[in-house]
């Protein structure tokens, strides 16, 4: 023990001060040898975005030569306008919007209520009800989707906004994910507390726990508005009418009549894909916080 | 009394949620599973029962066994490609949690996973492109002759396990770093002070204590390549000036049986079929966990 | 919780966010107004003709408003199979080709047309008995027959003259060598424009078909009617082989094509291909995107398919409907449908000289010769389902090169996907004893 002070207290000498430089040296190059990797990663994941924004500039005679050209030569905004002009990309972004921002609602809501409840209310049947709903969460919606869709067709809602929201009402990942942080977060002194101070059950809910769950939901509700942006197979059979497309579908189906273009085709996905990054990139710490708790599984 | 009280409450917010659960998830869950016994085609009102017919003949169709090994190659080789590469990168980046550029690498691995898929199919199909695709150019460069990539029976399954992996590598990698910063520290610490080098941390320290994570995304990973659909529909869509082979996966199938062919009976066989492989893979993973629990 | 002060930064602009997106979802939800016919097509080409339709209909019923919507024939065929049976609301007139519409007739899910409407249709002036009878079912008449799909070939002029080539192919064998003369390659021997476009990948019965009017030249079918309502596969035998192996040889033996060469129209549009055979659309289609092409049309050696396609009326009170079907079938509009969108009207009697003289690409499918035998696809349940499967069939049959020169193996082959429609049939009821 006191040897050791005694060597801190007279200090490095020349040969380790010339050994820690040189161990800082190979640190810093080994660090920049890892930045080097990682932006070359980082740059071939988002080349195919900016391949596709760029074809979006491009004119037909460009798209057709060879080799292919990555920066347009002669940038052009005739595709944008064509795009907007001969199909409702306005409209179809619009049904996208209006799906997902329903979904993330429903979402949210029913996950609050019900992780609330299964997070405090430890009863037999509540947990029950819970396990079922976990066994359900690893069916996929591809499984079931053909009975749903003669659901909402019963219903009389396809073609609609509603119609796409049903089969987006609830996520069992989302009830999980709010339990847990229900379990972690919110203390049971607290509701006690307010209980004894007469408070009804409402009211605890409303005033004590939403408060306390605003990140997590947050989170959430980021998670459920991509899910339901980004979502075709159930978009593909439920919305059949041109005016009721989301932009996944109408982007898919916009090249099956009897010409691709691709110029144009790349400038509607553009349109839809730079809105939607720059969401991301504003909401991004919700979004990997969401992503994160998916891995704390317990 | 005050228990009771409390218990009404829960049921009764509980119940708007568990009816709208039953009926947009256990109902149609359950449709499935009934209607793959019957012989139905939409149109007609009647819709015999019969029995495991539509399994027999699922056991004998051509096209759906095609389907099953695509699906099978695809999820497998997503697995494959992405699970290692995630790791590296993973750990890479969380060795530069605190450099500037972390936030950075982070989102530009994880844009491929929310950008919209179609979209982003677009992209790909120009890179794969025979004829006028940059992927051909480069290989041209370097000597290397033109392939069809969209057209070649081995190669479109190929080009959409890149795809896949390209969407599925950034959740994989997100879960990962959350997982290099659950980590103890001192573990690491000790190794060093033992003489471990980082590479030699890496592989004999974190590999082993992220097995319950990599089992996790395997099984995320693995099921979404089970579902995979859109990939393969959009790079081959029907457009006829260019179409590409079309890579039959088990989803596709099953919407074409049903909404092509009127057999929704024979597309719900399929979808019990992928079911079970869903819940057969679910099943190992907790398995798995719990021995290593054990042990 | 020490980053709480962020969290609620952004919550307050995701609530923002969240009311834009709100008003956005406000106006997308707006209900349809009183009088409405809806028309569904499966032709998005065909959406000037219907608005174009309605047009004329503006000065009788001032209030109408037509909502044309066309999209590509699968989504198509898919609404309509999922709006007949349930979530169909309001009048809508629905084209359909006559073996599609079939499956929905047996179950009951149209309306007959009304006697006024199933007059016109039957009236020998009009109608030849064939497109009377694809607008039948039992006797009965359900539709009215609109256009017809028929192929011929386009081939590009400029490219047979540097070939010497001054006429049409003539004979199967003809087009193989054609081809073979066409083609153009680079340095490496590899073809940069296919001397004849084959459809040779992509998804769908389209392949099938396809295929069928090559082997209709060589006297096969996929399917062939066995009496009583019942069918047989009929292409094992030397037509198919005589038509796959032209597919097989072009592809390896001459290499005037490979699958992932441009095809169909874009390509001819474009001078990726020397010739293809195609329905008429084409013309328009040319007119449209490469007026300057210099091609002409030719009609095959034997024989086309010709698809009658139909309007039907769908809904309660569908007076309108079959006013618009027939409508659409009067002299005028037919000649205008002729010659702007280019697909060949049904009806006869019709003076269609104008638009014949003015566009001699037309005489190809107007004037064929004596003798040239039109097939058409079997009104059955599973004819979609059929094609489909002969396509996956025929796509896996197209890569495989040691079939190019291996009799026995195409047989084999032939056998094998014959079969495969024949307990299709079978399972339907539909198979010959």
């Amino acid at each position: 023990m006191t040897a050791e002070i005694a060597t801190v207290d007279i200090g490095p000498t020349a040969d380790e001060l010339a050994e820690g430089r040189r161990l800082r040296r190979r640190k810093r190059l080994t660090n920049l040898a890892i930045d080097v990797f990682l932006v070359i990663v980082s740059l071939l994941m988002l080349l195919p975005l900016v391949f596709l924004v760029a074809n979006a500039f491009k004119t037909p005679a460009e798209m057709l030569a060879w080799p292919p050209t990555i920066l347009p030569r002669d940038p052009t905004l005739a595709n944008f306008s064509a795009v907007l002009g001969e199909t409702p990309l306005i409209r179809w972004i619009g049904n996208s919007l209006a799906f997902a921002v329903l979904s993330t609602v429903a979402i949210v809501a029913t996950s609050a209520i019900a992780g609330y409840i299964f997070g405090k209310f430890r009863f037999g049947t509540l947990n029950l009800i819970f396990a079922l709903f976990l066994a359900t969460a690893i069916v996929p919606f591809e499984v079931y989707m053909i009975p749903l869709y003669f659901q909402a067709k019963s219903l009389g809602i396809l073609n609609s906004v509603w119609g796409l929201l049903l089969g987006y009402l609830v996520m069992s990942f989302g009830i999980f994910l709010i339990r847990q942080n229900v379990i972690h977060s919110i203390p049971d002194e607290l509701l006690e507390a307010a209980r004894i101070d007469g408070a009804g059950e409402f009211w605890i809910f409303l005033h004590i726990v939403l408060p306390l769950l605003r990140g997590a939901l947050g989170a959430l509700a980021v998670l459920a508005f991509f899910q339901a942006w980004t979502a075709f197979a159930w978009p593909m059979i439920v919305a059949t009418t041109r005016t009721s497309y989301t932009i996944e579908v109408g982007l898919a189906l916009f090249q099956t009549g009897f010409t691709v273009d691709l110029g144009r085709l790349s400038a509607a996905s553009a349109t839809v894909l730079i809105p939607s990054i720059l969401l991301f990139v504003i909401l991004r710490r919700n979004f990997v916080q969401g992503v994160a708790s998916t891995g704390l599984k317990e | 009394m005050l228990k009771r009280k409390r218990f009404i409450f829960a049921i009764l917010a509980i119940l708007p949620t568990l009816a709208i659960f039953g009926y947009v998830r256990l109902y149609p869950i359950a449709d499935t599973l009934r209607l793959s016994l019957f012989k139905w085609d939409i149109l007609s009102r009647n819709k015999p029962f019969i029995g495991l017919a539509n399994f027999r003949e699922l056991m004998g169709d051509h096209l759906f066994l095609d389907a099953l090994v695509n699906t099978t190659i695809i999820a497998f080789g997503v697995l494959l490609l992405t699970i290692p590469m995630a790791l590296v990168i993973a750990a890479l980046i969380f060795h530069r949690t605190r450099s500037r550029m972390a936030g950075f690498y982070e989102t530009a691995v994880f844009i491929p996973h929310v950008v919209s898929l179609v979209p982003a199919a677009m992209a790909w199909k120009w890179i794969f492109d025979a004829r006028l695709g940059p992927l051909n150019a480069l290989l041209n460069f370097f000597g290397i002759p033109a392939q069809n990539w969209l057209f070649d029976p081995v190669l479109s399954v190929i080009c959409i396990i890149v795809l896949c992996s390209w969407q599925a590598l950034g959740y994989a990698v997100l879960i990962y770093i959350v997982g290099f910063k659950n980590l103890p520290v001192s573990l690491y610490e000790a190794a060093k002070l033992d003489g471990a080098s980082g590479p030699q941390s890496f592989w004999f320290l974190s590999i082993p204590m992220l097995k319950p994570i990599t089992l996790y995304v395997s099984v995320v990973t693995l099921v979404s390549g089970f579902n995979v659909y859109a990939q393969a529909f959009v790079l081959a869509s029907d457009a006829q000036g260019a179409p590409g082979r079309q890579v039959r996966v088990l989803v596709l199938d099953m919407l074409e049986n049903s909404f092509r062919n009127y057999r929704v009976g024979y597309a719900a066989s399929e979808a019990v079929v992928l079911l079970v492989i869903v819940l057969v893979l679910t099943l190992i993973q907790f398995s798995m966990l719990r021995e290593r629990g054990r042990i | 919780m020490k980053n709480v002060s962020v969290k609620n930064r952004i919550s307050t602009r995701g609530r923002l966010l969240g009311m834009a997106f709100g008003a956005a979802m406000l106006s997308g939800l707006s209900s349809a107004s009183a009088q409405t016919l809806t028309v569904w097509s499966g032709y998005p080409e065909m959406a000037p003709f219907y608005e174009h339709v309605a047009q004329g209909l503006k000065a009788s019923h001032p209030d109408l408003e037509v909502k044309v919507e066309a999209i590509a024939l699968r989504e198509h065929e898919k609404r309509v199979a999922l709006g007949l049976t349930g979530g169909q609301e309001g009048i809508t007139v629905i084209e359909l080709s006559g073996s599609t519409a079939t499956r929905y007739l047996e179950n009951g899910l149209l309306p007959e047309a009304p006697d006024d409407v199933a007059a016109f249709v039957t009236d020998p002036q009009n109608f030849d008995t064939f497109f009377r009878d694809t607008a039948s079912y039992d006797g009965t008449v359900y539709g009215v027959p609109l256009f017809r799909g028929q192929g011929a070939l386009y081939y590009n002029t400029d490219m047979f003259k540097a070939a010497g080539l001054t006429e049409p192919p003539k004979t199967m064998e003809d087009y193989s060598r054609y081809a073979e003369k066409l083609t153009q390659r680079d340095g490496s021997g590899k073809a940069t424009v296919s001397g004849w476009s084959l459809r040779l990948s992509g998804g769908g019965q389209g392949i099938a078909e396809k295929f069928w009017i090559n082997m209709h030249q060589y006297g096969g079918a996929i399917l062939v009617p066995a009496g009583d309502g019942k069918w047989k596969a009929d292409f094992a035998n030397e037509a198919g082989r005589k038509a796959l192996k032209q597919y097989l040889e072009n592809i390896y033996t001459l290499k005037t094509v490979t699958p992932e060469m441009p095809a169909d129209a874009d390509a001819f549009e474009r001078g990726q291909t020397a010739m293809f055979i195609r329905e008429s659309w084409v013309i328009g289609d040319i007119a449209k995107k490469a007026p300057d092409l210099k091609y002409a049309t030719a009609p095959l050696p034997k024989g086309s398919i010709a698809l009658p396609t139909n309007l039907y009326v769908a809904g309660d009170d569908a007076d309108i409907g079959w006013e618009f079907a027939q409508a659409a079938n009067s002299p005028e509009n037919l000649v205008w449908l002729l010659e702007n969108v280019g697909w060949l009207p049904n009806r006869s009697g019709v003076d269609y000289s104008s638009v014949t003289t003015k566009q001699p690409a037309f005489a190809a499918f107007v004037n064929y010769p004596q003798g040239y035998e039109f097939f058409t696809l079997p009104s059955i349940g599973p004819i979609e389902e059929i094609l489909t499967r002969v396509a996956a069939q025929l796509v896996v049959a197209f890569g495989d090169a040691s079939m190019a020169s291996d009799d026995a193996k195409i047989d084999a082959f032939l056998k094998k996907a014959s079969d495969e429609v024949n307990t299709i049939l079978d399972r339907e009821g539909l198979a010959a004893k």
